[in-house]
């Protein structure tokens, strides 16, 4: 007799597993983040790459998705974070920081994406090399078709380079991810221009061409004397600095409107050693900059001056004077944001040397063909960004009134996606099973290789992970420059995170949805149940014993693993 | 608090002066636990305070399992024993009532589990002073008790409990007066990891679980067999006297310092013996000087193991004497102090059969002063039997 009443001999036998009545499994869901991205990044995923000290692997996986980690770490404004489960517990995870490091980490040495497939004879067009154009050049010509991409300057990047200002997006970080793009076999001819050089016709020899001209063209005011000289269109200032041509300015400018244009011209011309004074016909809860924008503008010294409507832009003394009407704010319009009314009579007059006017951007539609449709300010495409002449797509700024750098890479990529399809004669539609939780963002690597990733689209909320795995960390975000060093010039504001702070901050991911071989459920599995695997999930549930208790399902710190009722 | 490595010197024992408390948390390091489940009640809180926040800092490389009650620290424990690892805790009063049902489990499964139980008075009245009523309260559970009477013993006794429960399978707990010890600080003896890693081996559990080759435990055992498993815990105890012994003789080896299950000090070949247990002992130590030096005839009894009761130890050290008077710090109810109780019955079936006092003094913590032991030893001096059997000592009436 043993000492204590335990079983001779080994009890494998006894298949506790027959008692079960409800199951757990292990099953990725899709955290908000990348619900979130317009590009369809899988953030988790690289994040994870992160913690484990795997860079060049976290690179890896980004580039899956996009070909701009470099720039949408620096320029992206991240409705990842603003949607981030950690949100709801301190702060959000600097998902752009990470990102950034991981780009720069990657072109650190000198990594070059590899191509998927090959020998896929058809020819593209691609006509603009905006973020969204070279998108979807860099997604097909990693499928290995013949790809051309048409830029009527005489440099490739779109808005990337016209746009936005070298101190939020250095022109080196641009062009080695143009370079990428191009040593998978992209040739890019810059000077060429649709309706000038050539027409659609020309294009003959080309299965497929997708049009992403994006949107140049300055809205403008509606009032008098906005054509007059001294008033310059905020976009056409940014090309001109961006393309470091000779600009003239007095010492007292003006800037009108609410947007990043706005923000970008304020800054730029402060670092001309200028003074700039923004005006916004609402208040700053409506501006729709992005938050960080303003506030580093604020402390580079450029004034916002709120509720301020120009009426007329005058002549006075050799100075602009621009009349003014005060407003304030009524009852929220269409967009969701309050309206401004003007308060009658209160009218008053501002003089500077020049007025510069930032209040959106129209799209250019003289040169496209006839039979493709517009409305509302954009050229109108099919869900996957077909238009109504077969075989010619369209995405971007052109096709849409979400115009962020983000959106525009997720165009682009769902087009090459829809491209590779139309060439296999596959459903147009078969590229929204890849639909990232319940879209519209697209995975193309979920496309190219549906067995790897499988996700639930379900998108976990913060009442599904267990708080009681985490304890409160502080977001870690990238230093930035004095202001007296930024305003100097256009040295990149902020900086690369290092590799001690990147491993910090992405150790505060959540990893919502996501198995991160925590190992709490193989601690916690009270029937050894847990077996660790390699596969597709790390571990798995050892059905021959699992009772169906729930502990690993309840204790999951992160909900990747669901319960679900037996089948009788 | 140091860490083990702290603990590391070669070739010599330092002196510090520590609580009760802290001499216990020094036990556990020197003992090499694997895991501590505790849940905090006064006056143990310090001990668990003292282990958790070394072990938080990671500089004790040892798994604290937080849980919510008693119960379920001993049930930890229990699960963590029988995966082969070595186990404490620690407890006072409600707590360890609150344990009940996992002590019986705990000695059962034949888990070498050390515990360590602050003597606290249990309520109500509510009151968190020394009273033995929480631990004698737990006679029958199964498990070994053994109680000091100053720090040093403290800290020793974990080291000796570690090896006599690992020898025997069977859980310890090791006991010490609220406050008196708990909270007090003396001068002790902290001898080196080197030197505790000498005396007491790694824990190797018989029944350790595999994954590999997965068991059952404790299953259902029918009337033909159950029986058999309590016999054999009876004769596990049954060895413990013989086991003790020879821990503490090599631990007095090793480390100059050895206890004994029980100790007689005082006049040879006395008439009235003393018998006291924990810090009551002190006190008497120095009350027997005084009376012998008067010229009376007494001497004292430690008694440091409560269970297995050590009949024939106390047999043997009794000899020659006409009357036993013995206090004790605990009551119950309807029947008296349990030392003297068992006292009564063990001797019962001896040939000498000298008359046992029982005297109830201290309950709740009130101080048992000389002036009290000097009372009981002149009572039994005077009374051929006593008038009662319960002699309550101190009692306002």
């Amino acid at each position: 007799m043993p000492m204590i009443a335990v079983s001779a001999g080994d009890m494998a036998w006894n298949k506790t597993g027959a008692w079960r009545t409800q199951r757990p499994i292990y099953e990725d869901k899709t955290p908000p983040c990348s619900a979130a991205c317009p590009a369809g990044n899988d953030i988790v995923k690289f994040i994870q790459k992160i913690e484990k000290e795997d860079f060049e692997g976290a690179w890896n996986i980004i580039k899956e998705e996009s070909p701009f980690p470099g720039v949408c770490g620096r320029v992206c404004f991240h409705p990842c974070e603003s949607k981030c489960n950690r949100g709801s517990f301190d702060e959000p995870i600097a998902i752009h920081a990470l990102e950034r490091f991981v780009a720069d980490f990657g072109y650190g040495l000198n990594k070059k994406t590899a191509k998927l497939e090959e020998k896929n004879k058809e020819k593209v067009a691609i006509i603009g090399s905006g973020p969204a154009g070279m998108s979807c050049a860099y997604h097909l010509a990693r499928l290995d078709y013949d790809v051309t991409v048409f830029e009527s300057l005489p440099f490739a990047g779109g808005m990337l380079r016209l746009g936005i200002p070298s101190y939020r997006l250095p022109r080196d970080v641009l062009d080695r991810e143009l370079s990428d793009i191009e040593a998978l076999g992209v040739k890019i001819r810059t000077g060429v221009t649709l309706g000038e050089d050539i027409r659609l016709e020309d294009l003959k020899d080309h299965q497929a061409v997708f049009i992403s001209t994006g949107a140049h063209k300055s809205r403008g005011l509606q009032i008098p004397g906005e054509r007059e000289k001294g008033v310059l269109s905020g976009l056409d200032l940014l090309k001109r600095i961006n393309l470091r041509k000779k600009v003239q300015l007095g010492d007292k400018i003006a800037v009108i409107g609410g947007g990043n244009t706005a923000m970008d011209v304020a800054r730029s011309v402060i670092r001309m050693g200028k003074k700039a004074t923004v005006l916004y016909r609402r208040s700053r809860e409506e501006m729709p900059a992005f938050d960080e924008e303003i506030l580093e503008a604020l402390e580079e010294g450029v004034k916002i001056r709120y509720l301020v409507n120009p009426l007329r832009i005058g002549q006075k003394d050799g100075l602009k004077r621009i009349e003014c009407l005060r407003m304030e704010l009524g009852e929220k319009d269409e967009s969701g944001r309050r309206r401004p009314i003007p308060i009658p009579n209160s009218n008053f007059r501002i003089d500077v040397d020049h007025v510069i006017v930032a209040t959106g951007e129209e799209i250019e539609v003289s040169f496209l063909p006839e039979g493709l449709e517009k409305r509302e300010g954009i050229l109108l495409t099919r869900r996957d960004g077909s238009t109504g002449i077969k075989g010619i797509f369209a995405g971007g700024d052109l096709t849409s009134n979400q115009r962020t750098v983000a959106h525009a890479i997720g165009s682009g990529k769902k087009a090459a996606m829809a491209i590779d399809a139309f060439f296999k004669g596959k459903d147009p539609d078969v590229i929204f099973q890849n639909l990232i939780g319940e879209g519209p963002s697209l995975s193309i690597f979920n496309y190219l290789h549906p067995a790897e990733r499988v996700r639930n689209p379900h998108v976990v909320a913060f009442e599904e992970l267990n708080m009681d795995y985490f304890e409160p960390a502080k977001r870690q975000g990238e230093s930035k420059i004095s202001v007296k060093e930024r305003i100097k010039g256009f040295k990149e504001v902020s900086s690369t995170l290092s590799e001690g702070v990147a491993l910090e901050e992405a150790g505060r991911c959540f990893n919502c949805g996501t198995c991160n071989e925590c190992e709490v459920c193989y601690v916690f599995c009270p029937d050894a149940s847990i077996l660790k695997r390699e596969g597709l999930f790390s571990h798995q549930v050892d059905y021959d014993y699992c009772k169906g208790c729930g502990i690993c399902f309840t204790e999951c710190p992160r909900g990747a693993i669901s319960l679900k009722e037996e089948e009788k | 608090m140091p860490q083990r490595s702290d603990l590391s010197q070669r070739g010599g024992e330092m002196k510090r002066v520590i609580t009760g408390n802290q001499a216990v948390a020094y036990g556990v390091i020197l003992s090499r636990v694997d895991v501590v489940s505790a849940y905090p009640i006064t006056p143990q809180t310090t001990i668990v305070e003292e282990l958790s926040e070394l072990i938080a800092s990671g500089r004790l490389k040892t798994k604290f399992l937080k849980v919510e009650s008693e119960h379920s620290a001993m049930a930890a424990l229990i699960g963590a024993s029988t995966g082969g690892v070595r186990c404490f805790t620690a407890t006072s009063s409600h707590g360890l009532a609150y344990m009940h049902e996992m002590l019986h489990w705990a000695s059962g499964a034949r888990l070498p589990i050390v515990m360590v139980n602050v003597n606290r008075a249990i309520g109500p009245p509510w009151n968190i002073w020394s009273d033995q009523s929480d631990s004698v309260s737990q006679r029958d559970t199964g498990w070994i008790q053994l109680y000091c009477e100053n720090n040093q013993e403290v800290l020793d006794t974990i080291i000796q409990a570690y090896l006599i429960a690992e020898t025997v399978k069977l859980p310890v707990m090791v006991v010490l007066d609220a406050f008196v010890l708990s909270h007090t600080a003396e001068p002790v003896e902290v001898p080196s990891i080197e030197e505790v890693d000498a005396f007491l081996p790694p824990f190797c559990a018989d029944y350790a679980i595999d994954t590999q080759e997965p068991r059952a435990y404790s299953v259902i055992t029918t009337p033909d067999y159950f029986m058999e498993f309590r016999y054999k815990i009876q004769k596990a105890m049954e060895e413990v006297p013989e086991v003790a012994k020879k821990v503490d003789d090599e631990f007095k080896a090793r480390f100059g310092r050895g206890y004994g299950s029980i100790e007689r000090y005082g006049k040879d070949e006395a008439e009235v013996l003393l018998m006291t247990s924990g810090t009551v002992t002190s006190t008497s130590r120095i009350v027997i000087k005084k009376l012998m030096e008067k010229g009376l005839s007494v001497a004292g009894v430690k008694m440091k193991r409560f269970r297995p009761f050590p009949s024939d130890e106390i047999y043997e050290v009794i000899q020659g004497a006409k009357k036993i008077a013995v206090i004790d710090r605990n009551l119950s109810a309807g029947v008296g102090g349990i030392f003297s109780q068992e006292l009564r019955a063990s001797l019962y079936l001896r040939e000498q059969r000298p008359p046992v006092f029982g005297f109830v003094s201290g309950l709740g913590g009130r101080d048992i002063t000389p002036e009290l032991i000097e009372e009981a030893i002149q009572y039994t001096i005077e009374n051929d039997r006593p008038k009662d059997e319960i002699v309550w000592l101190g009692l306002k009436r």
